[in-house]
Order: C-alpha cells, then sequence, then structure tokens
C-alpha cells in the first residue's frame, strides 16, 4: 500500500518536474547552510581542542585574580608581589607533579639606536616559551634554543614602535648595558591580546645574570597525571595564598579549565550560526506548503476520481504527505552534498582570513549527527509542511471534485 | 429471483433549509436486482446525478436509507463508504477520468491497491480487463496517448477491478464517436450478460431503450417506465 503511494507520489513529482527541483532546492539551500555551518563549528572546536589538550596536563599559576589574562600577557605583577623560594618549595614537595618552572619579570633599561627606554623583561626556560608561545606565529626569526646566550625574542610593537628605528633579526639591543641579539620577532597579535607586543623575551639563565634578581610572576608546571590537574591546581592555590596570608595572592588554572571555556564559546557561537541557517529551513518549508498546496488545487479532479474509486481520506493525505517527504527528502540529501562542498569553501575564505592573524588552519569536519540532524530536519520539515495541503486534498468531497473543471 | 442489489427506503435529498429548501430528490423506493440493465433519464437539472451520486455512496439521502448488499450505507462514516465504493461500485465517468499521471495498466490497478490487493495479482488481472476491453496493446499508453474511446475502455476495466456489485456509468459514450460508442455499449451489455449489475445515466434515448428497465427522473421524482 505505501509502496503504491510513494510510486503515486514519484509520478506527480516528476511530473511537475520544474516545479519540484524548484521546491526542493530550497530545502537544499537551507540543509547545505546548516551543514556547512555545523562543519565550521565542529572545525574549530577540533582546531582548538587540539592545539590545547597537548598542554591539558600544565597547570599555570599566576598573581593576582585573573589567571587567563597572566597567561596570555606572559606575567603581569600589577600586585608587585613575586612568588618565593617557599612557594615553589611548596609545590615540588607535591605529589603526582612532573616537572616545575618559572617564568621570571623585572625590568630593564634597553638602548638601541641611540634612544633609551624602559622595557618589561621575562625570563623563562626555552621548553616553557615554547610551549607558551605555540599558537603565536612569528613574524621572524626563530624561538631560542637551549643553550643560548644574549639572545631575545621581541615583541612586534617592540620592533617597529618602541623605537625611532624598525629592528629586524640580528639586531643588536643593549639591555643594562649588555649587548642582545635579536633572534625571533612576533606577529602582530591585534585584538584581544596585545600584551605580547611589547614583550622582550630572553632565558632565565640571562635574565638572573643580568638583572641578579629572580622575580617569580608565573609558574608552570606539568603533572603526571591529568585527571589530576584541578585538583593539584586547588591545592596549589591554597597553600600559596595561605604562605602569602592573602585570600587572592595566586591563581591556579587548568588548561583543561581554559579548555573547557573556549569550547562553551564556539558552541554557542555555532548554535547561533545554525539557528540563523534554519531561518533558510523555514522560509524553503513555507516553499513546499505554497507547491503543495497548488498542486492540491490542480489536482482536484484527480483526487475527487481516486476518492470515487476507493481512497480513504488517510490514503490522500499519506500520497500528499509523501510527495512533501519526497520533496524535502531529496532536498536534504542534496543539501548534505552541497553542504560538504560548501563547509570547504568557507573554510578557504575563513582561512583567507586568517592567515593574516595567525597560524590557525581549519579544516571543516562533518561529523555522522550533523548528517542525521540533517536528515531528520528535512524529513520533519517534510512531513510538517505538507500536513495542511494534505488534509486540504484528504477532505475534499469526491462529487465536487469530480465535477470540478 | 436474483437478490436486490440496491434497495432505497423513501430517499430524499434536499439543499438548503427550510423555507428556501430545494427538492433534488423526492422519496424515492428502488429495487435493483442482481443482473440488471438500467437507464436512468432525465432533462438536465432533473436530478439524475443527485441520484446516481447517491447510489454511488458519493453522498448521503437527507432522509432515507440506501442498502447496497443488505448493508445499509445511509449512515456510515466517509472512509467507510469510501470502503464500499471500491468494493461494490465501479464508475464510469463521461470524460473517462483517468489519472493523467499514470498509464492503462497503472489506471486499473489504482483501485486495486487502494483496496489492498498484492502487486502480481493486481496486474494479472489489470492485464485481463484491459484484454476484455480489447486494449491489450496500449498497457502502457497514458492517458493523453489514447482516443477517447480507448480512454472509456481503460474506464471500464477500471471500473471491474474489484469484481463490484453494480457499475455505475454517466453518459459513457457522450464525449466519444458514434462508432466508439458502439463498441463501449457492446462491452457493457457483455459483462452485464455476464452478470454483472449495470446503470446506465443518459439523456441518448438511444441509449436507453437498450437498457432492460429505464428510470425516468423529472423534477426529482423516478418513474419506472414500462417498455
Amino acid at each position: 500500500m505505501l509502496r503504491d503511494h510513494v510510486k503515486l507520489a514519484v509520478k506527480n513529482l516528476r511530473h511537475r518536474f520544474s516545479r519540484s527541483i524548484l521546491t526542493l532546492l530550497g530545502i537544499a539551500i537551507g540543509i547545505m547552510a546548516i551543514i556547512s555551518l555545523l562543519a565550521l563549528g565542529e572545525g574549530m572546536q577540533q582546531a582548538v581542542t587540539g592545539e590545547l589538550s597537548s598542554l591539558s596536563d600544565v597547570i599555570i599559576v599566576s598573581t593576582g585574580g585573573g589567571g587567563f589574562s597572566s597567561f596570555a600577557g606572559g606575567g603581569s605583577t600589577s600586585t608587585g608581589e613575586y612568588f618565593t623560594q617557599r612557594d615553589i618549595a611548596g609545590i615540588e614537595r607535591l605529589q603526582g607533579i612532573k616537572e616545575v618552572s618559572t617564568q621570571l619579570s623585572g625590568y630593564g633599561l634597553a638602548e638601541y639606536n641611540g634612544k633609551t627606554t624602559v622595557l618589561s623583561l621575562t625570563g623563562m626556560e626555552v621548553s616553557v616559551m615554547k610551549l607558551q608561545y605555540a599558537s603565536q606565529n612569528l613574524e621572524a626569526g626563530g624561538f631560542l634554543n637551549e643553550g643560548d646566550q644574549n639572545k631575545i625574542m621581541i615583541g612586534n610593537g617592540i620592533a617597529h614602535d618602541t623605537f625611532d628605528a624598525d629592528i629586524s633579526i640580528g639586531g643588536r639591543i643593549k639591555i643594562n648595558g649588555q649587548k642582545f641579539f635579536v633572534s625571533g620577532i612576533f606577529g602582530k597579535q591585534g585584538f584581544g591580546g596585545t600584551s605580547s607586543d611589547s614583550i622582550v623575551l630572553m632565558t632565565s639563565r640571562d635574565f638572573k645574570k643580568l638583572t641578579g634578581q629572580s622575580n617569580i610572576s608565573l609558574i608552570y608546571l606539568r603533572v603526571n597525571n591529568v585527571n589530576d590537574a584541578e585538583s593539584i591546581a586547588t591545592t596549589i592555590q591554597n597553600a600559596i595564598n595561605e604562605n602569602h596570608g592573602k585570600k587572592d595572592f595566586a591563581t591556579a588554572t587548568t588548561m583543561t579549565s581554559i579548555l573547557k571555556t573556549v569550547q562553551n564559546i564556539i558552541g554557542i557561537l555555532q548554535l547561533v550560526l545554525v539557528g540563523i541557517a534554519s531561518i533558510a529551513l523555514v522560509v524553503a518549508s513555507i516553499g513546499i506548503m505554497n507547491t503543495m498546496l497548488t498542486s492540491v488545487m490542480e489536482r482536484t479532479r484527480e483526487i475527487g476520481i481516486m476518492k470515487a474509486i476507493g481512497a480513504t481520506t488517510r490514503d490522500i493525505m499519506s500520497i500528499f504527505i509523501i510527495e512533501g517527504v519526497l520533496m524535502s527528502g531529496v532536498g536534504g540529501a542534496i543539501g548534505i552534498i552541497l553542504g560538504v562542498f560548501g563547509s570547504q569553501a568557507l573554510t578557504l575564505i575563513l582561512n583567507g582570513f586568517m592567515s593574516m592573524g595567525g597560524s590557525f588552519n581549519l579544516v571543516p569536519i562533518i561529523t555522522i549527527t550533523s548528517v542525521v540532524l540533517a536528515v531528520a530536519v528535512s524529513l520533519i520539515v517534510g512531513v510538517l509542511s505538507s500536513l495542511y495541503p494534505a488534509w486540504k486534498a484528504a477532505r475534499m468531497s469526491p462529487i465536487e471534485a469530480v465535477r470540478y473543471e | 429471483m436474483s437478490k436486490d442489489v440496491i434497495v432505497t427506503q423513501n430517499i430524499s435529498k434536499t439543499y438548503g433549509k427550510p423555507p428556501l429548501q430545494v427538492f433534488a430528490l423526492r422519496g424515492t423506493n428502488l429495487h435493483i436486482k442482481q443482473g440488471d440493465y438500467i437507464a436512468i433519464i432525465g432533462p438536465s437539472g432533473s436530478g439524475k446525478s443527485t441520484l446516481m451520486n447517491l447510489l454511488g455512496c458519493l453522498d448521503k439521502p437527507t432522509t432515507g436509507s440506501i442498502f447496497i448488499d443488505g448493508k445499509d450505507v445511509s449512515t456510515l462514516n466517509e472512509n467507510e463508504l469510501a470502503r464500499i465504493r471500491r468494493e461494490k461500485i465501479g464508475f464510469i465517468f463521461q470524460k473517462y477520468n483517468l489519472i493523467p499521471t499514470l498509464n492503462a495498466l497503472e489506471n486499473v490497478e489504482l483501485s486495486m491497491g487502494f483496496a489492498g490487493v498484492d502487486s502480481q495479482t493486481r496486474t494479472k488481472k489489470a492485464k485481463q480487463l484491459l484484454e476484455l476491453v480489447e486494449l491489450s496493446k496500449r498497457l502502457t499508453h497514458k492517458p493523453s496517448e489514447m482516443s477517447g474511446g480507448e480512454q472509456q475502455r481503460v474506464a471500464i476495466a477500471r471500473a471491474l477491478a474489484n469484481n463490484p456489485s453494480i457499475i455505475l456509468a454517466d453518459e459513457p459514450t457522450g464525449n466519444v464517436d458514434t462508432k466508439s460508442g458502439e463498441n463501449i455499449m457492446n462491452i457493457l451489455e457483455n459483462v452485464n450478460k455476464k452478470g454483472e449489475t449495470i446503470i446506465i445515466v443518459t439523456h441518448n434515448m438511444a441509449i436507453a431503450q437498450r437498457a432492460k428497465r429505464v428510470l425516468r427522473i423529472q423534477d426529482g421524482e423516478v418513474q419506472e417506465e414500462h417498455a
């Protein structure tokens, strides 16, 4: 029985071929938008997750309340206080810690091309440096290497704005009377985190030698077991706060918590984008309803004949609903295929924009879930939008319908 | 004596409400027996179509009862009526009324499909019926690819598909040339000879005179005409 209904529906759709195609195109475009935006969002999630999850065993302890901004800024010491050796010793005594390293902060008098200015200096282990600035692209040069002496990496602002002349790779800056060679220049950060534009980065050893100080502004540590990260972070935060007798002296942030925050933000963004794409689907479903209503009007006579020769209300409803579902189903399938290409195109464009600002490389990811969702949505749209036309067709009186010219 | 296939008890059909009530059909009592060959005649507007719609279970009487094969159909709901139509009644319309998107074979199979006959049996039966109406060579032709006479023969095959108790034909020769008309009447009469009940609505007297019984309708009143 159902097979006959499908057969009838297919014949009708083919009979009105161009109209059917145009109608299902509406659905195809809506589904394409949803598929490609979901793929893009998933791609973003995975890119961010991939970049951050390699750091999931890292805990960053910074002074002051804002853990994340200190991380991005590379050690702000607005409170004017630093971690003490006692803090470090305390952390090293804890169970489950793989390694601890520190970031040192201080100020130095820098001279270049005859101009002298005070710069904030940052010293850290080379390994930590690579870890922390992994996502930062370089304008020129490279990272410092283990064993490097008297070499620095500088922020984009220092290279181009601080002094009268631009500084390039191999340039020499005098800091506190000591010559340093510039071996790497960071790319411009732009919005969101301008702080790395004014950074001067050197090895811990150089920093200590130069300033004679070891002011610890940030502590990096890695844990053995990622699952312990949260609890260890809390323990450390409490212990250091106790050491300093302040409630909010230190903030210990795990990468996992940062990861979660970022994922939430992308998730919301994704939801908004898909919401916008759904508008296209609503419009398309109105299109289906419109086409179907026209079809019901045109086929008044045909409906009457079918009822006269014994079609029940259910038969007629079924035929029309199947027509709607077929249109939206085929539209949805085309939409999914278009969505695969659409997401690639969208990514190309987005990567084109982003290559100016970062080393971020987006790859669209089409998940089974999004395909299943698209199929389900298009079928539901088909049923819903053909329900009213089908009902209208089914309640036609066979006499009126047969007489209809 | 063969059994009654249709019995009407004092059926009437009115449109509108008093005092503007219009009687399309007044208290009509009919007994139609198995194997009858009946012509219903009368001028336009006399109530022919109303009677035909009532006998064909396309419409319900305002008062009175209609029994088809002993079953009162005047109280049935729409879906039950649809079932009666596909099981008991075969329609033939003046304008053939085939489904334009389906070919001859599919058109004949359609009502069997609604009746739930499986597709193998259906195709076999449809081929037999199309052979009966001499259209074996037109199985895959769409209505638009056939002449009026051929389309009407497909309609006859369709009407016979579910072995109905009654064939109701509304001006079956009204839209075809004389020769095709003759052919159609011969087919219907052959079917009648095999025991099928045939009711033809017409205002063609030549057609009407071929029937065994003639019912004349005038102003909503039915009278048996004796030959």
